[in-house]
């Protein structure tokens, strides 16, 4: 052994060291939550809510940055490289750990292996809405028509959880809908709102004002549950059993963290959890919350992975 | 009269006093993070976002849009006196405000751009509160078929933008357009012109593309002629416009304010191209185009107001659809549901305390940042006189800053590099950066239009005549086509006379 991996090995054991010894008292500075997505959206609405009930549990900030970019790879990619102390955590979310790790050719991070767990937040249900100009008032009369006639939805992007709901729908379904892709929900619902696209497949908060007020006609909810806040709006499930899909938001740290600080992590996420001020906020939002165990985490993201896995085959979307 | 009892609620609820302190704090930071350079909008209320939890709704809203039409009055300062836009309707301010600066015209066209950008904000103001939901209407009609027809308005006015060849012009739109496809294809996702590095899948960042080609390319000219600066310095003469220079502005204001309150309600895309019309348009109704370039006041007056009106109407799609116009329209949205409101088109009926305090907060603002700037005028014109030494770093420290904090993106800083490298070469061989900018704008918007056009048509093309808002919009792109390339041919022709004669 050379003096220079000895002195190495050294250096490793003490930061290993220092490592354990800093668990005891974590967190004694900020800690960072990164956002893999652009601010405004509904991952950073969750996260920023989530971060400030943290930070009081916590008795540190918990600073909130968007790193956004290809699809969250960016972000998730970077917690990934993290220092693994637990001042570095990730607002993970079923495109970062199911959908981008099955569809890029080219994988930034391995969402098992490089990632701690930490705690599965939140559930957030898909909506499949029409524009009411199209005249059909339930699933199965969409499913007819489709097949008579070509029909298109829009979702916010190629392999997004939207878009890949939409493909699992037409083969449960047996139809053919051409997909046309968006930047974003945004303007993705506003052509639906204008008619140049009758169908869509959206995240249920960023659709429910418009569900609400009439402009946009809502078909069936993605999970297998009814909405609490859309009680009288239909599930796919009811037309094609066994049809679920939903977006999730999920903290994640850097593989390697001591479990200590995994621990004082998810005690804090599930405290902010349980705080009466988010559950209203969460259920406005049409989110049901979770606040699982990291061991909960780990086994939802294998599920995911394994539930995704054909979809994302049989749909042929890839990135490289 | 609905109305007016309306605007009255909304000033009551405006001219609280806390309010009235949230909006000033707005346009305050709006002014502030808009002079420097690089810091844009976007950034800033990133930041604050969090602070917003705390505060009423209103007072969080009213703060955050103060922020974002205050950056637009600030941005067009840095445009003005460093050649450096912040944002993509400033590039335009900077052809002429700049031109003016270097001729000591420095504080009328800081004037010019406040008094116009007021005159804007307050016509604007009372168009959202008129027609809001009727204008949402107009807003849905536009399909991909038709923004695509816009987007090719937009490209043709760029050639129009151009004061030297035309063809150098056309070489450097074409150069943006291709800046604009590095990225994700977003209907297959195969990554284009990336070199493999994933931080350019989502393609290159404006404010980095803007901050190189522009300010950079700007400070190492400067350092190359020192002279250049001590003109600016030395003749500095009167701050505000004289009643001649009113005369000239009166029109350009006018019609600017009309083309930025039309285009502002697009969402995507329109806003951008306000003040690039409206430059275009003053340019041809001119009676001295050649002043263009070369420090025409109507060439700040125009787009400075399109800009602001256009940021004024751009809220109509957020507060009546719940639909972002622009980055900064989806953090308000944030925001909003942060606060527990869900922007939607029940925003102006379930929360009309909300909807008409922050109409009637922009209208108070806009008036505050008028008071605001005027003031400051000299002050900004003195930063001229700062020794380039003292300056330039910090210019180039703020810029750095600005970019990275954009997306946390280290990426970004090298981009900014290479485009101050490439604007300084740009320079050199007399091609202007701004067709190149707009072209890099409109480009991706072009392609994604076009290609969701013609999916959804089922590759029928005749799918962009067809539609009657389509076809007119290509028939006026046709129009400025004959418009851009008659007087050439005239000249063209009066030369080889004029030549024959000597």
């Amino acid at each position: 052994m050379t003096p220079i991996t000895r002195l190495m090995q050294g250096a490793a054991l003490a930061v290993l060291m220092t490592g354990a010894a800093a668990a005891q008292d974590f967190p004694e500075r900020a800690v960072t939550l990164v956002i893999p997505f652009a601010a405004g959206g509904s991952t950073d609405v969750v996260g920023r809510i989530v971060a400030e009930k943290m930070s009081a549990q916590l008795g540190q900030q918990v600073v909130v940055q968007n790193v956004g970019g290809a699809g969250g790879s960016l972000g998730a990619g970077q917690v990934a490289r993290a220092e693994p102390d637990g001042y570095t955590i990730l607002m993970g979310t079923v495109a970062t750990h199911a959908l981008n790790p099955l569809i890029l050719t080219q994988k930034p991070y391995d969402p098992v292996a490089d990632f701690a767990p930490v705690s599965l937040l939140v559930l957030v249900p898909n909506v499949l809405a029409v524009n009411p100009e199209l005249g059909v008032d339930t699933v199965q009369e969409l499913i007819d028509l489709a097949k008579s006639e070509p029909l298109a939805y829009a979702s916010s992007g190629n392999g997004t959880p939207l878009h890949l709901s939409g493909e699992l729908f037409k083969s449960m379904a047996g139809i053919d809908l051409t997909h046309i892709p968006y930047q974003g929900s945004g303007p993705a619902l506003t052509d639906v709102l204008g008619n140049q696209v009758p169908i869509i497949f959206d995240n249920l908060p960023s659709a429910s004002s418009h569900i609400a007020a009439g402009s946009l006609k809502a078909l069936g909810v993605t999970t297998t549950e009814r909405a609490a806040s859309f009680p009288d709006v239909p599930t796919i499930a009811e037309t094609l059993p066994g049809y679920e899909t939903y977006t999730w938001n999920a903290l994640f740290a850097p593989a390697g963290t001591p479990p200590e600080v995994v621990a004082a992590l998810n005690e804090a996420a599930t405290a902010a959890m349980a705080d009466p001020d988010v559950q209203a906020r969460m259920t406005e939002f049409s989110a049901t919350i979770v606040a699982s165990t990291p061991e909960d985490l780990a086994a939802h993201v294998q599920a995911e992975m394994e539930k995704w896995a054909p979809v994302v085959t049989d749909a042929q979307v890839r990135m490289d | 009269m609905d109305l007016l009892s309306n605007l009255a609620m909304g000033f009551s609820v405006a001219s609280t006093p806390a309010n009235l302190v949230f909006c000033l704090i707005g346009v305050l930071l709006g002014t502030l993070i808009g002079v420097l350079p690089g810091i844009g909008a976007t950034a800033t209320i990133a930041m604050l976002l969090p602070i917003t939890f705390q505060l009423e709704p209103v007072s969080s809203l009213i703060m955050l849009a103060g922020i974002y039409y205050g950056a637009q009055y600030g941005g067009s300062t840095t445009a003005i006196l460093i050649n450096m836009p912040g944002e993509s309707s400033s590039a335009v301010t900077a052809i002429d405000g700049y031109q003016m600066a270097r001729r000591g015209r420095a504080g009328i066209a800081l004037a010019t751009a406040a008094l116009g950008s007021f005159f804007a904000g307050t016509v604007a103001t009372f168009l959202v509160a008129i027609f809001a939901p009727p204008l949402t209407v107009i807003a849905l009609k536009f399909g991909a078929a038709e923004y695509f027809s816009l987007m090719v308005l937009g490209l043709i006015m760029a050639v129009a933008l151009a004061h030297g060849s035309v063809i150098k012009a056309l070489a450097m739109m074409v150069l943006g357009l291709l800046l604009g496809m590095v990225g994700t294809d977003i209907y297959t996702g195969a990554p284009r012109f990336t070199l493999g590095i994933t931080a350019y899948a989502d393609g290159l960042n404006f404010v980095a593309l803007a901050v190189g080609l522009f300010g950079i390319a700007e400070i190492l000219r400067n350092l190359e002629v020192e002279q250049t600066r001590e003109v600016m310095t030395r003749n500095i003469q009167r701050l505000m416009p004289n009643r001649q220079e009113f005369r000239e502005m009166a029109g350009p204001v006018l019609r600017g304010t009309g083309i930025g309150s039309v285009l502002g309600i697009l969402p995507g895309g329109g806003a951008i191209l306000a003040s690039f019309a409206s430059y275009t348009m003053e340019k041809k109704l001119s009676k001295h185009p050649e002043e263009f370039g070369h420090g025409a006041i109507a060439g700040v007056a125009g787009p400075e107001s399109a800009n602001n009106a256009g940021a004024q109407t751009s809220f109509i799609p957020l507060l009546t659809l719940g639909i972002p116009a622009n980055p900064v329209m989806a953090l308000m949205i944030g925001a909003m549901i942060i606060q527990g409101i869900v922007p939607g088109p029940n925003v102006v009926s379930e929360q009309p305390m909300l909807f008409w305090g922050i109409i009637a907060s922009m209208w108070i603002g806009n008036l505050m940042l008028v008071v605001l700037n005027l003031p400051l005028i000299g002050l900004w014109v003195k930063l001229l006189t700062v020794p380039y030494y003292v300056l330039f770093p910090i210019i180039m420290a703020m810029c750095a800053i600005g970019v990275y904090s954009v997306d946390n993106n280290t990426f970004d800083l090298y981009a900014v590099a290479f485009f101050g490298l490439l604007g300084y070469v740009m320079s050199k061989l007399r091609c202007e950066p701004a067709p190149l900018l707009l072209g890099f704008v409109l480009g991706p918007l072009l392609e994604e239009n076009l290609r969701r056009a013609m999916i959804l048509s089922r590759g029928d093309p005749t799918t962009f005549l067809t539609r009657p808002i389509s076809a007119g919009l290509l028939l006026a792109a046709l129009a400025v086509l004959v418009l851009v390339f008659l007087p050439q041919i005239r000249s063209r022709r009066d030369e080889v006379f004029t030549e024959a004669d000597g």
